[in-house]
């Protein structure tokens, strides 16, 4: 069986080589024949990547330890969802699982444009078929999923325990499906400048997997995050650990384009500034995978590193080099005629919006290549870690927030004074109040300060836009209030849901500043029946607890968390050892509310003197952070649902009337 | 360039401008764990660690001889070199990782601050003259279409 996975692999190669030039020749010598050729050679690709991945994931479940890779990252013993993890846990695994996604993605390009972005769609396939040639040369030539081991291992190595945890099962593949999303965009903004339409049609074909993309990268980010927070056991959820950086950087410059794009539909400017943002977007999916793969900068990640650096910095250059090239090629026919008309416009502040974004991601980058730098540059090796980024970004960070409450309601063209006092004196003055509330709550001046006072300058934005809206229907339609809420929202979607999205993200804003600002962390060791006081609770070391079965033991502390005299919650904070590989492991206990998080790790345990070190934090409003991934998510679908006339059109087009081709 | 570096030494709290009593937890922050985990010394709680809590320990005892920051801080980065360190230093050349970022802002903010000032003061492009009179028949029924799509599911 495994041999059919090669064999699959090595077709799909073929096919996809000939995707590339067949579409390439089609498009040149407008030969539609030629061109659908191709698509149908992407349609097997898809077909021959999808058999290759569904006989590893046997393999897997089957415990075939004659597989190489089935031994490195399984056993006999590991639980079936974590089995099915392993497809993506090791780096062959990782590799096919991307051609998957992106010949998935790419059929279901195919089958979105089969009658319309004609003049395109030899372009996006070239494009996409020659990431995935990439991809499959890889697992062809360098690293085999499907190899086989001399003499079959008896028994797996096991998948490494830190991903034995059920945010594992989600936060690679969301991250992946953001990473790999991305490259439609890209193939689209490839196939525009190839083909010379350069138009705002590609912009719109793409806007749905623009916005998909970047909810999938905020998801991985976001789960990545809660994985390190339950996993790790250090108290935080975001370390700026070099692959962090990596998977954050193109979530930056993809929330640009989303901005900037809205400039370009309306006006018709910005298309050069626009394909950056996409192209850039590519590449640096394209450099995470570079920093993860190759280990030349040193990462908590680094379960994931091999000799597959060189592989990805020559795509990365191949990348940047034709999209360069092709952009400069272009340069005369992209320019459009470009006004603004004022510095207080809708228009200026998504560009300052833009403006700052880019620059976080700049930093990010500048941050995570510096070691690089530094060493070749002085020959002295040093780190650029946490407090590096926390010092700097944290100031942008600020003024983004700003101008998320701007961007939202200041008018296109030209805001007039008396535009600006009627968008801007609600939100100032709710900011205003939350700046004396806070002050007179006593919290502190500093970045949270700033960060909520902002945060409510945003959210009253925001609400004031709802506000608004509900009101004007009411008034005009005599509808009740949430029949007008649900018709404003239905009726413009794309605005509402990016209202919602700017909730999410002053949430997640605010539970970063309280989390960093305010953390309460105590370690102690006690004896049974001991306590220790942490904020307001109160924790009893009450006993020891041991469990074992064939796959690892555990010992777990049982804590008793009083307060104000009454016992709230009992935690278990537990050590685990793996016994394949031998390895030991955190489980944070927590116990999670709106407010805070009482996070508590069993540190040590010493057997003949029965001392646990308990570390435990008080964590103030981190459920904000997921709360606001919640709104981030509920945003995008409700921007990505399409519209009445939308859904009319593809059930037209669904039962049989095509519409013409270009 | 001098008062350059000090305003974004103060924005960034920089160490020896804003001068600050080093608690232990500061120290453990500015140091980083060399167990390869990545994480400062405070939060690397690797159980397979040998190197947080010998240093943990060490911070404490330095703290408790009455030695500063600086002292503490000159100690390890003499064992360890200058990569034990959580940051880079304010000095030489790496002055460049705390620039780099805010100059390039800067930069970009000026460019497009010179490029909307030139769009704002271009002059925009006749608008042509509407060719055809909008009729009130055709207005109406703009305005009956308009009434109708909005009374939709």
């Amino acid at each position: 069986m495994p041999e059919i996975g090669r064999l699959a692999v090595c077709l799909a190669l073929l096919f996809a080589a000939y995707a590339v030039v067949s579409s390439i020749l089609g498009g040149v010598r407008r030969r539609p024949d030629v061109v659908r050729s191709g698509e149908h050679a992407a349609f097997a690709v898809a077909g021959l990547v999808v058999v290759a991945a569904a006989i590893l994931l046997r393999a897997l479940l089957q415990h075939d330890f004659t597989l190489e890779y089935v031994a490195a990252y399984s056993s006999s013993s590991l639980p079936t969802q974590y089995t099915v993890a392993a497809l993506w846990g090791g780096q062959k695994g990782s590799l096919l699982f991307w051609a998957f996604m992106l010949s998935l993605f790419t059929a279901i390009v195919q089958i979105q444009n089969r009658d319309r972005n004609r003049a395109l769609m030899p372009y996006v396939t070239a494009t996409l078929m020659t990431i995935a040639f990439f991809f499959l040369a890889l697992l062809t030539f360098v690293t085999d999923p499907f190899e086989r081991l001399p003499v079959a291992a008896r028994e797996g190595a096991d998948l490494n325990p830190l991903l034995q945890n059920y945010w594992m099962m989600l936060h690679p593949p969301s991250l992946y499906t953001g990473y790999v999303s991305a490259s439609v965009p890209f193939a689209f903004g490839i196939a525009a400048l190839a083909s010379g339409q350069l138009g705002d049609q590609w912009i719109r074909s793409v806007r749905r997997w623009a916005l998909f993309s970047w909810s999938f990268l905020t998801l991985g980010n976001l789960l990545g995050a809660r994985w390190a927070y339950e996993v790790l056991g250090w108290g935080g959820y975001w370390a700026w650990d070099p692959v962090e950086n990596a998977a954050f950087m193109p979530w930056l410059v993809s929330t640009a384009y989303l901005h900037s794009v809205m400039i370009q539909e309306k006006k018709d400017m910005l298309r050069v500034w626009n394909l950056v943002l996409v192209l850039l977007t590519f590449a640096l999916t394209i450099f995470g995978t570079f920093l993860t793969r190759s280990g030349v900068i040193s990462s908590v990640h680094s379960f994931t590193q091999s000799g597959l650096g060189p592989f990805f910095i020559g795509f990365l250059l191949f990348v940047l080099v034709v999209s360069g090239g092709l952009l400069v090629y272009r340069l005369p026919d992209l320019r459009t005629p470009a006004t603004i008309e004022s510095f207080f416009s809708r228009e200026a502040a998504f560009l300052f919006n833009n403006l700052i974004l880019v620059g976080i991601a700049f930093a990010v980058f500048w941050g995570t290549v510096f070691p690089v730098l530094s060493e070749w540059v002085r020959g002295v090796k040093i780190t650029v870690g946490p407090p590096f980024f926390n010092r700097v970004n944290a100031p942008l960070g600020l003024v983004l927030l700003f101008f998320t409450g701007v961007g939202p309601v200041i008018a296109w063209r030209r805001a007039s004074p008396r535009n600006l006092r009627r968008a801007f004196t609600a939100p100032v003055l709710t900011a205003l109040a939350a700046a004396a509330v806070l002050g007179v709550a006593g919290v502190p001046p500093g970045f949270a300060y700033l960060t909520f006072v902002l945060g409510c300058f945003a959210l009253g934005t925001v609400g004031q836009e709802f506000w608004r809206g509900v009101r004007a229907r009411q008034a005009m339609l005599h509808e009740s209030a949430p029949r007008a809420l649900s018709r404003l929202v239905g009726k413009n979607r794309r605005r509402y849901g990016g209202y919602v999205i700017h909730v999410g993200v002053v949430s997640a804003f605010v539970a970063i500043a309280a989390s960093t600002a305010f953390r309460i962390e105590v370690t102690q060791p006690l004896k049974r029946g001991e306590e220790m006081q942490v904020g307001k609770f109160r924790l009893r070391y009450e006993r020891i607890t041991t469990a074992e079965d064939a796959h690892l033991s555990r010992l777990a502390a049982e804590v008793s968390v009083w307060r104000d005299g009454r016992q709230i919650a009992t935690l278990a904070p537990e050590k685990r050892f793996y016994k394949k590989p031998q390895q030991p492991t955190t489980e944070v206990a927590m116990r999670s509310t709106l407010t805070e998080d009482l996070y508590v790790v069993l540190g040590s345990y010493d057997r003949d003197s029965d001392l646990a070190t308990i570390q435990a934090y008080v964590n103030p409003l981190v459920s904000w952070l997921w709360l606001g991934g919640i709104f981030m998510a509920c945003g995008t679908i409700i921007t990505m649902w399409p519209a009445a006339a939308e859904r009319r059109a593809t059930a037209f087009a669904l039962g049989g009337a095509r519409v013409p081709a270009e | 360039m001098g008062s350059a570096l000090v305003l974004v030494a103060l924005l960034l709290g920089a160490p020896g401008i804003a001068a600050a009593t080093a608690t232990q937890q500061e120290l453990e922050e500015s140091l980083t764990c060399q167990c390869g985990c990545g994480l400062t010394v405070h939060s690397c709680n690797h159980l397979q660690c040998q190197s947080g809590e010998p240093m943990k320990k060490e911070i404490a005892d330095r703290l408790a001889a009455g030695e500063d920051k600086e002292k503490i801080l000159a100690a390890f980065r003499g064992r360890y070199g200058e990569k034990i360190l959580s940051a880079p230093t304010f000095h030489g050349f790496n002055w460049f990782a705390w620039l780099t970022p805010f100059a390039a802002l800067l930069l970009g903010a000026l460019g497009l601050t010179r490029v909307l000032h030139r769009w704002t003061h271009e002059t925009p492009a006749p608008v042509p003259p509407v060719a055809t009179p909008v009729d009130s028949a055709l207005r109406s029924r703009l305005e009956r279409e308009l009434a109708e799509l909005d009374r939709e599911p």
